[in-house]
């Protein structure tokens, strides 16, 4: 079975992106395939390389980026939601005339067609939000 | 039915709104068989003549009169959502079809995915 998961909660201020996190590596762990993890609303900070959390919190950014290495996890940010919210990778700074991006390399940024497609591929979608 | 968005936060207080009709509006670019349903303070996006311009927001009634464009003509709502915020008149351009919590139950069982704002 095909797991895709969609992450809507901001990464600090609520738990649903750290149970994202936790569901993902566990089904992951047991051998369960996660077809994608798209970042939509508030979620989208998950994918900021500039976060810093205190060193002794839990880095709940360095988490998914080690989880995606670990497993070759697809992990997509929406686009619109992402720019809206001051989160853009290089060649959206280029485009959009910034001077800095901010998007960690670890994951992609990319429109909502992915988040349908990873509806209709998956056998489950499941949302935390 | 592949997909069944369910709106269930009020116009303007939050991005909920905007946010979920953009994923109907990817979904029905996509060909994908959708239904999108209104519940709760949702309702409140269904009235017309709504002047959300003294907030610098756009009219949502306005964007869901494009969910046809896309393909999509399953628009609901929840009836006793309407009932009980004493809702008589909805935006006639709309194309509402008004729905049961039976009715309910069974959009929800017969979805492939659910996605809820």
């Amino acid at each position: 079975m095909s797991l895709s998961i969609l992450a809507l909660g901001s990464p600090f201020g609520t738990q649903a992106a750290y149970s994202a996190y936790r569901f993902t590596k566990a089904a992951l762990e047991s051998g369960q395939q996660i077809h994608r993890v798209f970042f939509y609303q508030d979620a989208v900070h998950t994918g900021s390389d500039l976060a810093t959390p205190p060193r002794d919190e839990f880095n709940l950014y360095q988490a998914w980026q080690e989880l995606k290495i670990r497993f070759d996890l697809d992990l997509v940010v929406c686009i619109a939601a992402a720019a809206r919210r001051g989160l853009i990778n290089e060649t959206e700074a280029k485009r959009h005339d910034k001077s800095n991006s901010n998007l960690s390399e670890h994951f992609e940024l990319s429109g909502l067609g992915q988040l349908v497609e990873a509806c209709v591929l998956s056998d489950k979608l499941i949302t935390f939000g | 039915m592949s997909i069944l968005i369910v709106q269930q936060s009020a116009p303007y207080g939050s991005s909920n709104a905007k946010e979920a009709l953009d994923i109907a509006l990817a979904a029905g670019t996509f060909d994908q068989e959708v239904a999108i349903l209104f519940t709760g303070d949702a309702c409140y996006q269904l009235l017309a003549d709504q002047n959300p311009k003294q907030i610098d927001q756009k009219n949502i009634s306005q964007m869901l009169k494009a969910l046809p464009i896309y393909g999509i003509e399953n628009i609901l709502v929840d009836k006793e959502s309407l009932e009980i915020r004493a809702i008589k008149e909805l935006d006639k351009d709309l194309n509402l079809k008004q729905v049961s919590k039976r009715e309910i139950k069974s959009l929800y069982q017969n979805a492939k995915s659910v996605l809820r704002f």
